[in-house]
């Protein structure tokens, strides 16, 4: 208890006195995680609707395969990514590995199926006549989709979450193709690994509450968006 | 506008839904669609909507070939059978199809408001559009596609999920509701009352096939066959059978080749021409009466000549 204590002080301390090398984490785990999330966004969101809206053979083969997608372990994609970019693998001449991309790339596979997941669930919960309600209103396909992406908001925000969520707290996967290389790929969760192994626990505990509070600040802001009254 | 099907097939995993070699749905009537669960009434209603597209022929409205929704947005309202509102308040649902159709915003304002009037919702328009009940739901639904004031309304049901004294309610409500917003109707029901009380025009559907189309008054007392005449609530006898052994049943003059004595108990106006009713052999009879009504106690000759 007096360690977490220890820890709380020392993390205000480190923010407080805006320690240069704290900052640099903070802002590469905010850079890496948010790239990641936003890509998966950009691809998982409309597959997750095209997911729930089609219907096609072999669709319950890749809702099943989204779902233990939703399950993977980090590390184990950090594995399989690791062996895509290291220099014997076949896009080893690309020279991402143990570089932040490389850390965007193997986040990104781990939240997509998450937002993918999320994003179809939000929207096979819609009632299923509210595209032809919409249709027949007067909405083009473009407005359809935004007043049904408002409807759907709730579980839209919580795939961005989950997702984020996700990929801010992994270790193994950014340790695995990142490197944990200081003041280069070097992240919050894979700096509270070094710091607990170098006995620094004080330390470790003060990145730990500041990456606790990064998710939380994300998360609320989420949150109130989720929440806002619609008119 | 007139609504034509020139042709139209639907077919839905190659099993034809609806066959419609010709129909015309008169501008300024309304228009019921009768017909059994899974006639293929939604589907026509649906095929104007362009929310399907026919496999093969044209449907039109007016002189404009519906190819989508989007491009009949502008002539067509649709009432659908169940209520469902987007989140957001019963004001902002009822506008929002005026919005998607550029209709200015003065005029947004005053067509919802007298909507709301009409249907007597104005103290809903603030509440939240998710925490209707049932009725509340149906009359918001409906007074959504009556705001529109489109030149062709489609109500799919528009009685579905009421209890019986919202139900009589609408019944009565609704015949001076779509003569203000909405003179062109075509109403989906599979309640024979229901058309009756709300239409001008019947079209009788089974099968996906059009089995009678026309006046009310006339589609009803000359059915075109015996399966029409049963959904219609007649009691046809087979061919040969000179005995009466249906418990309670009625029969079309004109078809048939019997002739009964029947007691006269009385007479009631249906509003398409007098029914009577009466006993033979101790069993209750209803008829459809062309001609002049007989009097309650009056002993009348009933002739029921068989078609085809």
């Amino acid at each position: 208890m007096a360690e977490l204590w220890d820890g709380f002080q020392e993390a205000l301390r480190l923010i407080l006195r805006g320690d240069a090398n704290l900052r640099d984490i903070a802002l590469r785990t905010v850079l890496v995680s948010g790239s990641a999330t936003l890509l998966a966004m950009l691809v998982g969101v409309p597959v997750g609707y095209a997911l729930a809206r089609a219907r096609f053979r072999g669709r319950t083969l890749v809702l099943g395969l989204v779902n233990t997608g939703m399950g993977m372990p980090p590390v184990v994609i950090g594995l399989i990514v690791w062996l895509m970019l290291v220099r014997s693998g076949p896009f080893g001449d690309l020279e991402l590995i143990y570089t932040k991309r490389a850390m965007v790339t193997a986040q990104f596979i781990i939240a997509v199926p998450l937002v993918v997941g999320f994003t179809s669930a939000a929207v096979q919960s819609l009632p299923p006549q509210l595209p032809d309600l919409l249709a027949s209103l007067g909405a083009g396909r473009l407005r359809s989709l935004w007043l049904l992406g408002r409807e759907a908001r709730l579980g839209l925000l919580a795939a961005i979450m989950a997702g984020f969520g996700a990929v801010v707290s992994e270790v193994g996967a950014s340790m695995t193709v990142g490197g944990n290389l200081q003041g280069n790929t070097r992240v919050l969760t894979t700096a509270i690994v070094t710091e607990t192994s170098r006995g620094q626990n004080d330390r470790a505990i003060a990145l730990g509450i500041i990456l606790f509070l990064m998710a939380f600040a994300v998360n609320l802001v989420l949150t109130m968006v989720q929440h806002r009254r619609l008119r | 506008m007139d609504v034509t099907f020139e042709s139209v097939q639907f077919a839905r995993d190659r099993w034809t839904v609806l066959d419609v070699p010709e129909l015309r749905l008169r501008a300024g009537r309304v228009t019921a669609l009768l017909g059994p669960n899974g006639a293929g009434k939604s589907t026509l209603l649906r095929l104007i909507a362009g929310l399907e597209a026919p496999t093969a022929g044209t449907v039109r409205i007016g002189e404009r070939t519906v190819t989508g929704a989007r491009q009949v947005r502008d002539l067509v309202a649709f009432s659908f059978q169940e209520p469902v509102f987007l989140t957001g308040s019963v004001r902002a649902n009822l506008t929002l199809g005026l919005e998607l159709r550029k209709v200015p915003r003065d005029a947004q304002a005053q067509r919802v408001g007298a909507a709301a009037t009409a249907l007597g919702i104005t103290g809903l328009l603030r509440r939240n559009a998710h925490r209707l009940s049932g009725g509340e739901g149906q009359r918001v639904n409906l007074a959504r596609a009556l705001a529109l004031r489109a030149p062709v309304t489609l109500l799919d049901e528009p009685l579905a999920g009421l209890d019986a004294p919202a139900q009589r309610q609408m019944l009565d409500d609704l015949p001076g509701l779509l003569a203000e917003f909405a003179p062109t109707t075509i109403l989906v029901t599979h309640v024979r009352e229901e058309a009756m009380r709300l239409a001008d025009d019947l079209v009788v559907l089974m099968d996906g096939r059009v089995r009678a189309a026309g006046e009310m008054a006339s589609v009803l007392r000359t059915p075109p066959d015996d399966e029409t005449a049963r959904f219609l609530g007649y009691t046809v006898l087979p061919a040969g059978n000179s005995t009466i052994a249906v418990p309670a049943w009625q029969l079309v003059p004109g078809v048939g080749t019997y002739t009964f004595q029947l007691a006269v108990r009385s007479v009631v106006d249906t509003g398409f021409g007098m029914e009577v009713a009466g006993t033979i052999a101790g069993e209750t009879v209803r008829v459809a009466w062309v001609g002049a009504a007989p009097s309650p106690g009056e002993a009348v000759t009933v002739s029921w000549t068989r078609r085809g």
